[in-house]
Order: C-alpha cells, then sequence, then structure tokens
C-alpha cells in the first residue's frame, strides 16, 4: 500500500514525454471537453441528465468547430505569407 | 436592521466564496446545489492533477511563471503549499550548486510540450474554479435578494 502510495506521488514529480508531432494537438479535446462541462454546469437552470449533456455536447462541438476554422485561416494566413508572397515580390517590377 | 442585514449579506456571500475557493465546487455545496458541486470537483480537480500528471509539480512555479501561478492558485489553497514547496526545492538546490556541492533534492525541472501542457492544464482548471466561485457568489447574491423582497 505504502509502495504504491509512493510510486503514485512520485509519477506527479517526473514530467510525461510528449512528442510535437500533430497527434499532440489531441491533448486539446479533454481541455474542451472540461470547459464545456464546466461552463454549462454554471448555466443551465436544472440539472437534468439529458438536457445537460445535450447543451454541453453542443457547446463542445461549437468550440471544436470555432477551433478548426480559426487553424484553417491561419494556415492559409500562413501559407500566403511564406509561400506566395515571396514569390510575388521576386516578380514584381517594383 | 437594515446595517445588519448588509453585514450579514456580506459575510454570508464571503463565506460562499471562501468555500468555493478552498474546495472546487464548495460554493454551491453551502448553496445546496449539491449536483453540480459534485461535477465541478470532479472536472476541476481531474484537469488540475491531469495537468500536474503531465508536467509535474514543476509546473507550479511561482517564481519564473508568475500570470501561470495567478490563474493556478484559483484552483485551490492548497496550490500555495504546493508552490511553495516547489520554490523552496529550487532554492535549495540553487544553493547547494553555487556552494559546489550536489542537491539533496533535485528541483523540478520542466520543459518543452509537457511544461506547456501542464502549465495550461492547471491554469485553465483555475480559471474555471473562478468562474465558479463568481457563479456562486452571484447565486448566492441572488437568493438573498429574492429573501428580503418576499
Amino acid at each position: 500500500m505504502t509502495t504504491l502510495l509512493i510510486s503514485l506521488l512520485g509519477s506527479f514529480t517526473t514530467p510525461m514525454r510528449i512528442s510535437t508531432d500533430p497527434a499532440s494537438i489531441l491533448w486539446l479535446l479533454p481541455l474542451v471537453a472540461t470547459i464545456a462541462i464546466v461552463y454549462k454546469t454554471t448555466k443551465v437552470g436544472s440539472m437534468r441528465l439529458w438536457s445537460f449533456t445535450r447543451e454541453t455536447a453542443a457547446l463542445f462541438g461549437s468550440i471544436l468547430v470555432f477551433i478548426v476554422a480559426a487553424a484553417l485561416i491561419l494556415y492559409g494566413v500562413a501559407w500566403i505569407v511564406t509561400g506566395q508572397l515571396p514569390a510575388l515580390l521576386d516578380s514584381s517590377t517594383f | 436592521m437594515g446595517q445588519s442585514w448588509k453585514e450579514n449579506h456580506a459575510l454570508y456571500l464571503t463565506v460562499v466564496g471562501a468555500a468555493a475557493w478552498l474546495v472546487p465546487g464548495g460554493g454551491h455545496y453551502v448553496l445546496n446545489e449539491k449536483r453540480r458541486a459534485v461535477v465541478i470537483l470532479v472536472m476541476v480537480a481531474l484537469t488540475f492533477l491531469m495537468g500536474l500528471y503531465v508536467g509535474s509539480i514543476g509546473v507550479i512555479d511561482s517564481i519564473n511563471a508568475k500570470p501561470w501561478y495567478a490563474a493556478q492558485v484559483m484552483n485551490s489553497p492548497v496550490v500555495m503549499i504546493l508552490g511553495s514547496h516547489v520554490a523552496g526545492v529550487q532554492y535549495e538546490a540553487q544553493k547547494a550548486l553555487t556552494e559546489g556541492e550536489k542537491p539533496e533534492i533535485a528541483p523540478y525541472l520542466v520543459f518543452g510540450r509537457a511544461n506547456e501542457i501542464g502549465q495550461i492544464y492547471t491554469s485553465v482548471a483555475g480559471l474555471l474554479n473562478l468562474l465558479c466561485i463568481v457563479n456562486a457568489i452571484y447565486v448566492a447574491h441572488q437568493r438573498s435578494l429574492e429573501g428580503v423582497r418576499a
């Protein structure tokens, strides 16, 4: 029991190894779920399972949609600035 | 009478706010909103612990990451104890190194993506708890006003 407790506490003293690959973006999902659940907990009139789940799922989905939209816009801006704009400036008469 | 009500009202709101800060969901528990209290406690605690597990307790850095620390402290006063422990270990290790000795306990160093995710998780948990503190105080205030009107 003591060994288990010590190893459990010890796991909080060394950081995890997380790579910087695209899959690490998935760390976003639990955070978005928490934000949606806690926010809806403070907002819904009554804590009924079905209505609470439905409203939380709607908020979770809309946050994800807006994040994906923001990511696509930023990707497009980066693509224009780093890929298209230098070529355009090189061929410019100015 | 009016002054007494105002004093009691302020004390009541302070108690609700303090309970919400001491234990996530405590404010809603005091207001007899037990389901909300349980959901808040579970979600805030889980997110905070996940952040600590990912980045280690080194992400609670009261010296080099003050803005993050300010958000983390909103979780509970317990974070201050953790922060002072981390800062103490860091201070002792630095002192030992300047004296040319090996530190007894290695400082909790964390860098890179683990540090980022750990800080984000623990700070977002704190900010969500701040939202719950404000909400609990607001609900307590509304109920008091309704009680006076009735």
